[in-house]
């Protein structure tokens, strides 16, 4: 591992003022000299196989404000502290009973000691799983600009399939985030040239030409919040995930899912996949596909059908098209019938 | 009620709880890279990128700059030693610091060793080096592969066994199957790391590394060296798993040894995981075809099982498990054949069950395909097949309790209410499957040595150099000593897992448990004669019962008139604080050298079907029940159902764990394991145990162990058939079976996943 | 109880195991650590050691340590602690488990020096030198929950962290709970009627 410094900022304008170094603004946070930690789960991991190499740690675990671990539910929000653990969050009773897909998207990912390490914004950001990233004598576009894509006619079985370019085809692999964008949820960030609130959607980039580019923030911002707003859907929400093995494992493929039913009707559907695409994905497609329509087994495989209608499968992965649609289908189904 | 600890039946040992329970329990079972050592320097490994060609300049000078760093060892650094010899000890004949040719993806390049693990670390990943590249042959089916017949090339494959005439017999079978079957590169992934720790004290070495073979790798580890055996030695007290992994010696041991003599002081490298995939052994990928013929009413005829085993370049290391599935059936006629496939990779080693489980997996699997060509119910197929003698040389099974074990399985898994019409059978959303398949593990020793002290207080003390590897071999040792000597299991220590201790066999193949309890039985019984004939000496305590049969029960000698001496007693009148006796076991064919190839660390293995007499086997049957998901097709298995007959069964608590584990490991197998490879580099992608996938606690729920009772005094002393590998045979078919039962698709390709039943 | 500090002189050359074994039995931390430690001494350049201060099984430790040093590796190698185990050293396998501040997590995730002030507790920990076992560990040799024993100090700190943390409810749960935490041996039945047994006894204690 690259030796670093290591420091231990009280404040979030600390934290900010020190990592205001000169140039941060123009470098990607996964590339800069000066980067921060709170649980270290992905971040450690990546340090040791040299993926990353801070020259300089700054560990938000001593940010005095109590905010930053707080979770506050008010009758139109739930706002997450960006140092709230995933395993905190996850067994909230207040959070599973109002919006159950955040509790379930949560608890499904990990293992119960990296859910009470992992903190919730250092989640969001978790980088790509793709073992062609992760071993650094491989050529990777996301690793190191214009040095090619060894997963693309490699062993892609747990690639992407949606927001795929031709430079970058690595999943994004969290869960929590597909809970996120499918409820609109908004981030906020507080940097040296103060605070803004950005939609969840708008949090992560796609691949496109620059994989290297992999979220909106700067180098000095730092994610303070996450704010998720209750609505007519959120009781009626859940996540599903299907995986190789029963626990513990990325998913191949799951589904966000929260509806706005009028009897049988669908009034909204909110629809996120994971460990199909690039980044958190929300399916808008299939959304629209199912707005002011019964919900069952044939409108459910029609919105399925729109989700992956742009999908370009690889040698490995063209299971994911199928498997994806299905999972979608099970959770809609599954979702519609559930008590609220 | 504990199920932990099965009541012994007949010619069963009782669940003794693990005598080295506590120490695991509470941290102080000291593994290798436990071991406390003064002043100890930090190794790490720099390996390969390329799979084939040879590094034409080697950058150093990043690496030496990292403050800390010590020396670093690198190709010509050992050319004053031998190069590793393949066979039962080294793992490979590639001793990859020898020269610059490169054989495989990820060879040891380079040994950084430095003060701390972090700059050692920091070292060995800034080393680079520049390689005159060849595109590498990764496998089966890749351009400039050698392909050769296997008959012959190993010790431990002589020939592709037959019988009959396979050819006319198949042509005129009513009903037959010809498919193919593959299994993949799978790796051992025990949880503890590879690791040596290497140190001199003047021309004596010690070597802490966890090891399944500390008299072997004592022997060539010397040889490598080029040092005095008596000068090397092996410790290895308790072992995180091993699975086969740690029976052969790998190149890294001598390197290690190398770097702590020309740094001065001891160092210990503990392997990266990733790195571990390279540098150590696994299990080859296989392919199969085989053929059945059987007339209509379900008799077979003819049986033909054709098998192609990847190897590295130099190394034929072949398993060639023709030999046990061409005896497993009453076949008519056999004919098999086994090719190897040299590649551009790491040779591969033994991994649990290394013939049985990719060969039985492909004859289990079309077993069930044949019974269901035959409409024919799987149990009742093979209940009609089972064979009086084994097929290929007519010679008798020593004891053989397969359909015993069919008909208590099938009772407890409820099989009489599996419908046998495929998709029938539902729960909700979720689709379920019924199969089954036969376990099968030939029954082996070796010859083993073993010392006993007891002392007048009634304490035992056992020094064996077999290994702990988690099978409970120390606790049956310690159990067949308190059984011999008459005193509680607590009284007993038993030492292990240093070559410094008599020597034993490599804790593979299933002999450890037989091997090591003849030797210990037989030390007891030799200082139970010196206690007796004291006893019933003229001035003995029991003087006058000489005719009598005496036992040894709670620090008492009792004879069978009912007088009874205290063991301190007879110790007094023979004047002596403790006996010690030493006794070497060696199985009934041995040849006149088998203790000396003990003692050289190449001991002979017996039984199985090597015998003249007869042919020892230990079988199983093994049923599981699988849940598909109708819409999304995960699969899982919430049930599996085994019964083994192996003999005497020293504990049933160790016994059962040991078979739940195997079959475990069969699930494993089935669902999840598999080692990805980049066929344009022949490089493995997945080397982690976040890719790697094994299975986890919620992907096991009901897992019940059948011990059915056996009597079989011939396969050795100890009555005892190992039971180790046999658990994880079959287990993968019965999966692949239950999968066809409840989707209707026959996958013939492990491991059986999403993929292959969507669509 | 002695409250013994490692001197900072006493580097890892010359440190041997055994003497800073576990000195008494005591009951798992609870405590939840809010308020900021005290601050380490500063490292002026990356390669510069850290001071380190943290509690291990009830007694105050202080380590010079490189930044990158695990807190796994710094159990291990400074303070002699090596029943806590490296089974991936990447967060796959579970078996480097320990409690911090009471919750488990996994020491090789975790930089040392980011456990400035922590209260740290390992197998060591558990129950003193020839006494009474932790319930946990009891029931796992009651239960035959290990083979080769290597993953088993870290399924044992899982365990206990997942029964304190209410996640011990049903067969299945603890399942789900201790999917983080393998054992290649597969013990895995065993280890779910451990915790059931040890669940029940500490339950009722």
């Amino acid at each position: 591992m690259h030796p670093f410094l290591y420091e231990r900022p009280t404040s979030v304008s600390a934290a900010i003022a020190t990592a205001a170094e000169p140039g941060a603004r123009h470098v990607q946070p996964t590339q800069a000299n000066t980067q921060f930690i709170a649980g270290g789960t992905n971040l450690a991991d990546y340090m040791k196989l040299g993926v990353a190499q801070p020259e300089r740690l700054l560990d938000l675990n001593n940010l005095a404000e109590p905010a930053l671990r707080q979770i506050r539910i008010s009758d139109d929000t739930i706002r997450f502290g960006a140092l709230v653990r995933m395993g905190e969050a996850a067994d909230n009773k207040e959070v599973r009973r109002r919006c159950p897909l955040l509790a379930e998207s949560l608890q499904l990912a990990a293992s119960g000691q990296l859910r009470n390490m992992a903190s919730l914004a250092g989640n969001v950001l978790q980088r790509t799983r793709c073992e062609y990233f992760r071993e650094i004598s491989w050529p990777c576009n996301k690793r190191e600009p214009g040095s090619g894509c060894a997963a693309m006619e490699g062993v892609n079985r747990q690639h992407a399939v949606l927001g795929t370019s031709d430079a970058c085809i690595a999943t994004y692999h969290g869960d929590f985030a597909q809970a996120l964008i499918a409820l609109d949820a908004v981030v906020e960030v507080e940097g040296r040239r103060g605070s803004r609130r950005v939609p969840f959607a708008k949090l992560h980039r796609l691949p496109g030409d620059t994989p290297e580019i992999e979220t909106d923030l700067a180098a000095d911002e730092v994610i303070v919040a996450i704010a998720v707003p209750f609505d007519t859907w959120s009781r009626r929400s859940r996540y599903l995930k299907i995986r190789d093995r029963e626990s513990y494992a990325f998913a191949l493929a799951s589904a966000a899912v929260a509806l706005d039913m009028d009897g049988e009707m669908v009034r909204q559907a909110r629809i996120a996949l994971g460990g199909v695409a690039t980044v958190p994905w929300r399916a808008r497609a299939a959304e629209a596909a199912l707005r002011d329509n019964v919900l069952d087994d044939k409108s459910a495989a029609a919105a399925a059908e729109a989700a992956f209608a742009d999908a370009s499968p690889r040698q490995h992965n063209a299971f994911k098209v199928p498997l994806g649609k299905r999972t979608l289908v099970r959770a809609l189904l599954e979702t519609r019938d559930m008590k609220v | 009620m504990n199920q932990a600890a099965p009541a012994p039946k007949e010619n069963m040992g009782n669940p003794v709880p693990r005598i080295d329970g506590r120490l695991k329990v509470t941290g102080q079972a000291g593994y290798p890279a436990d071991l406390a050592v003064a002043n100890v320097a930090y190794g790490a490994l720099a390996t390969s990128t390329v799979a084939k060609g040879s590094i034409s300049a080697l950058h150093l000078d990043k690496a030496r700059a990292v403050p800390g760093v010590i020396d670093i060892v690198s190709a010509g650094d050992m050319d004053q030693i031998d190069e590793p010899k393949f066979g039962n000890t080294a793992a490979s004949s590639i001793g990859p610091l020898h020269d610059k040719t490169i054989f495989h993806d990820g060879q040891i390049i380079a040994l950084v060793v430095a003060e701390t693990f972090e700059a050692a670390e920091e070292a060995a990943m800034l080393i680079r080096a520049d390689y005159a590249a060849e595109t590498p042959s990764a496998g089966f089916d890749s351009k400039g592969v050698e392909m050769e017949p296997a008959a012959g090339k190993s010790p431990l494959f002589k020939e592709d066994v037959k019988a009959g005439d396979f050819d006319a017999a198949f042509q005129s079978a009513a009903v037959k199957i010809d498919q193919k079957y593959s299994t993949p590169t799978q790796h051992h992934n025990p949880i503890e790391l590879f690791s040596t720790t290497a140190m001199w004290q003047g021309d004596q070495l010690t070597v802490h590394e966890p090891s399944q073979n500390v008299t072997g790798w004592k022997t060539e580890l010397a040889r490598q060296l080029k040092i005095d055996p008596a000068n090397v030695r092996i410790v290895s007290p308790y072992i995180g798993g091993a699975f086969g992994s740690k029976g052969p010696m790998t190149a890294r041991t001598a390197i290690v040894a190398v770097a702590a003599r020309r740094v001065g002081r001891p160092v210990r490298c503990v392997v990266s995981r990733m790195q571990a995939f390279n540098t150590q052994t696994y299990r080859a990928e296989t392919r199969h075809r085989i053929r059945i013929g059987a007339n209509k009413d379900g008799h077979i005829t003819a049986f033909a099982h054709e098998g192609w085993e990847v190897t590295s370049r130099p190394d034929a290391y072949v398993v060639g498990g023709t030999s046990a599935t061409g005896r497993m059936y009453n076949y008519g006629s056999v004919l098999t054949h086994v090719s190897l496939v040299h590649a551009d990779r790491n040779t591969p080693g033994y991994m649990r069950s290394p013939p049985e489980t990719p060969y039985v997996y492909a004859l289990e699997n079309a077993m069930d395909e044949m019974a269901v060509a035959l409409g024919m119910d799987p149990v009742e197929f093979r209940r009609i097949n089972e064979p009086e003698k084994e097929p290929i040389g007519g010679k008798p099974f020593s004891s053989r309790s397969l359909i015993k074990c069919y008909d208590q399985a099938a009772e407890a898994f409820g099989w009489s209410k599996r419908d046998a019409a495929v998709g029938s059978m539902r729960d909700g959303d979720w689709l379920v499957g019924m199969g089954c398949a036969t376990a099968i593990y030939p029954t082996a020793s070796a010859p083993c040595a073993a010392r006993v002290r007891l002392t007048d207080d009634g304490q035992v003390r056992v020094q064996c150099g077999s290994h702990e590897i988690g099978t409970g071999v120390r606790t049956v040792a310690g159990q067949m000593a308190a059984e011999r000597l008459g005193v509680d299991i607590d009284k007993v220590t038993v030492e292990m897992g240093d070559s410094a201790l008599p020597p034993a066999p490599v804790s593979g193949g299933s002999i450890s448990t037989a091997s090591v309890c003849s030797a210990v039985m037989k030390a007891c019984d030799a200082v139970r004669q010196k206690l007796f004939a004291a006893a019933i000496a003229g001035d003995g305590p029991l003087a006058g019962s000489g005719n009598a049969r005496l036992e040894m029960d709670q620090k008492t000698i009792v004879a069978s008139g009912g007088k009874s001496a205290r063991l301190s007693d007879v110790f007094k009148a023979m004047q002596v604080g403790a006996i010690e006796e030493y006794a070497e076991f060696a199985p009934k064919d041995s040849t006149p050298e088998a203790l000396k190839k003990l003692y050289a660390g190449q001991p002979e293995f017996h039984g199985g079907d090597q015998d003249k007499d007869s042919v020892k086997y230990a079988f199983g049957a093994e049923f599981v029940e699988v849940r598909v998901n109708s819409y999304t097709r995960e699969i899982r298995v919430p049930r599996v159902v085994g019964a083994f007959a192996a003999g005497r069964i020293m504990n049933t608590r160790t016994a059962r764990s040991q078979l739940m584990g195997g079959m475990i490991w069969g699930i494993g197998q089935a669902l999840h394991e598999a080692t990805e490879i980049d066929r344009r580099d022949a490089r493995y992608v997945n080397r982690d145990l976040q890719d790697y996938l094994v299975p986890v606690n919620a992907d096991i729920k009901q897992v019940d162990v059948i011990l059915v009772p056996e009597v079989d005094p011939d396969v050795n002393p100890a009555g005892v058939k190992g039971l180790g590998e046999l658990g994880n045979v079959g287990t993968a078919a019965a999966v692949a079976s239950a999968v066809y039962h409840a989707t209707g698709k026959r996958i013939r390709d492990l491991p059986i996943r999403i993929d292959d039943l969507i669509g | 109880m002695s409250n013994s500090t490692i001197p900072n002189s006493l580097s890892r050359r010359t440190f041997m195991t055994g003497s800073v074994s576990a000195a008494a039995a005591m009951p798992l931390a609870t405590t939840s650590t809010q308020a900021a430690p005290p601050e380490p001494a500063k490292a002026a350049a990356p390669r510069d050691l850290s001071t380190i201060s943290m509690r291990i099984n009830k007694q105050a430790y202080t380590f010079a340590l490189d930044n990158r040093t695990s807190l796994l590796d710094a159990l291990r190698d400074h303070a002699g602690l090596t029943g806590t185990k490296k089974g991936c050293d990447h967060g796959q396998c579970g078996a480097c488990t320990v409690l911090v501040d009471g919750k488990r997590v996994l020491s090789c995730l975790s930089f040392a020096v980011m456990n400035q002030g922590r209260d740290i507790t390992t197998v060591e920990g558990l129950a003193p030198v020839g006494g009474d076992l932790h319930p946990m560990q009891q029931a796992f040799v009651d239960h035959d929950a290990f083979q080769c024993g290597y993953c088993t100090p870290g399924q044992i700190m899982s365990a206990i962290g997942c029964v304190n943390e209410g996640h011990a409810g049903s067969d299945d749960e603890i399942r789900e709970y201790m999917s983080g935490n393998l054992c290649r041996c597969a013990a895995y039945p065993n280890i779910v009627a451990a915790i059931i047994q040890a669940r029940d006894e500490i339950r009722r204690a």
